[in-house]
């Protein structure tokens, strides 16, 4: 089995998602769904459109003819039919719209909530659509199902609030004041990820979806790509951070109500805050690396329905 | 032969997974103008060209494959037409494309490269307007497609659609020293006896309907 789609197509399939991710992060944290005063409410918008901007122009270079005959890329949105025409259409307008909402917001102009709010809807066609694309595919067993839209979708959000909090605290001057809010979404966001995970690499596992799918999930579970799938996937971008914003979690929340009890000064909290926030980056880089190796993961374990060469 | 069926059974999928999406509404805009043209008793395409090979009178030549290949100057490391074969002694499989019923190449294709002819239903992919995206290679169940590195760009089987205009035969046809490769209208090459649409660890024909009428080696 040759593998058509490459490095490029997994960096643009990841670079969607976060792109979209951030831009969502950000619109949560403006609706103030991630606490007060969020420190998250800019960055996110700074970088949603730029990021899927970039990620496109990879794809360009993938394509045959990116630099042969770039002028035929306008047809790209001629068959409404096809999900990739769809998807043109979507990153293009989001790209536009996202970085005319981030510029906005990097030059304190009020933004029309119209831009916002489109804003939203693109985002999140765009998280959807880059599994989507994969999911109508028949002719490849393992991509042919309905989970993996949710699977890249709750990881364009997980990955899209990573590289947020990750940026904004060196971009930002004032440090959040929310991390227990943040990390209790991402908590949620790994777990649910976590679950769909479990519920997709199963069905495909079973072989109810053929054993060309069963071949794909072993591929992973323990063929040639499980040291990427248990130890980068699995272990860095799911499990590790799970833990550790759980540890986070719950320590914040003791630390919470000593404060209400009225203990600690503020000095001798210094020294612990800093090493949590070295933590908790080098956690959210963790996270950005799990999302990258689930679009690498799903995309070259891809077998198709028939090899083209086996007969009876 | 019930297109309606196949198709009310993609939409339903397909609307399944959207419903995970915001862009449903999309969808929404695109599927049901397919469904509501469809008559569930008359083949889409009544006059559909097929390809019939006989197993049982194929020597494994590849002369279908040469001929293809100088007809039809295949791109480099294109193959329009393969020879492949089975575990058995002295079984063969010819296959080029299928020029499906339900052809996913022309519906996933972003660029409108893929066009089936209302009047005989070959496919035919037209290689100035391709970008190169590669999806197609994945949507065919049949490796039909195939992508040049060289040039950047898809070509296949067109049936000889020009050859056939003039009234020759596709050069694979032509060049078959043992008549194990014929063509004709699908409809009475699916009379044939012993033919079938599929034989051992090819895909599901309801998958893409294909043109294609096998009569397998016992």
């Amino acid at each position: 089995m040759d593998i058509y789609w490459h490095w490029l197509v997994v960096i643009y399939l990841f670079l969607g998602g976060l792109g979209a991710g951030a831009y969502l992060t950000s619109f949560a944290a403006e609706m103030g769904w991630l606490g007060e005063n969020s420190s998250l409410r800019r960055v996110g918008y700074y970088i949603g459109g730029p990021i899927v901007g970039i990620g496109t122009l990879l794809l360009v270079f993938d394509l045959g003819q990116g630099f042969y005959k770039p002028w035929l890329l306008w047809r790209l949105v001629t068959n409404l039919n096809s999900v990739m025409t769809w998807g043109t259409i979507i990153l293009a307008v989001f790209i536009a719209v996202g970085m005319l909402k981030g510029f906005l917001t990097f030059i304190n102009r009020p933004v029309p909530s119209v831009v916002t709010w489109s804003g939203v809807v693109l985002a999140i066609a765009t998280a959807g659509y880059t599994g989507f694309l994969i999911s109508v595919i028949g002719a490849i067993p393992f991509w042919d199902s309905a989970i993996i839209p949710v699977i890249f979708f709750i990881s364009a959000l997980s990955t899209g609030l990573s590289i947020t909090v990750l940026l904004s605290s060196i971009i930002e001057k004032a440090s959040s004041e929310n991390k227990g809010r943040e990390d209790l979404t991402h908590i949620i966001l790994i777990a649910a990820e976590l679950v769909a995970v479990v519920a997709f690499v199963g069905i495909m596992a079973s072989g109810v979806n053929g054993l060309v799918a069963q071949k794909s999930a072993i591929l992973l579970i323990n063929g040639k790509y499980a040291l990427y799938f248990w130890g980068i996937f699995i272990g860095l971008g799911l499990i590790f951070p799970l833990a550790v914003y759980a540890v986070q979690y719950l320590r914040h929340r003791a630390t919470e109500a000593t404060v209400a009890v009225g203990g600690n000064a503020d000095g001798q909290m210094e020294g612990p805050r800093q090493k949590q926030s070295l933590l908790t980056m080098i956690t959210d880089f963790s996270v950005l690396m799990g999302g990258f190796a689930l679009r690498a993961l799903v995309i070259f374990a891809a077998l198709p329905i028939w090899d083209g060469i086996k007969i009876g | 032969m019930d297109k309606s069926n196949q198709l009310n059974k993609i939409s339903r999928r397909s609307l399944l997974k959207m419903g995970a999406l915001a862009a449903g509404a999309l969808a929404v805009g695109v599927l049901p103008g397919q469904i509501a043209g469809a008559d569930p008793d008359s083949p889409k395409y009544p006059e559909q060209l097929g390809f019939m090979y006989d197993q049982t009178k194929c020597i494994g030549c590849r002369k279908c494959a040469i001929a293809c290949k100088s007809a039809n100057k295949w791109e480099e490391g294109a193959k329009w037409r393969r020879v492949m074969s089975g575990a058995r002694p002295d079984v063969y499989l010819s296959m080029s494309c299928n020029h499906c019923e339900n052809p996913v190449c022309v519906a996933v294709c972003p660029v409108k490269a893929y066009k089936k002819r209302d009047k005989d239903g070959i496919v035919i992919h037209d290689k100035e307007v391709c970008v190169g995206c590669k999806y197609c290679l994945y949507a065919c169940p049949y490796h039909a497609p195939q992508y040049s590195e060289a040039t950047g760009r898809i070509t296949k089987c067109h049936f000889c659609y020009e050859r056939q205009a003039k009234g020759q035969k596709p050069a694979c046809i032509e060049a078959c020293p043992t008549q194990a490769l014929t063509f004709g209208k699908l409809v009475d090459l699916q009379k044939t006896p012993g033919g079938v649409a599929q034989i051992q660890w090819l895909p599901a024909p309801e998958l893409t309907k294909p043109s294609l009428v096998i009569i397998p080696k016992q």
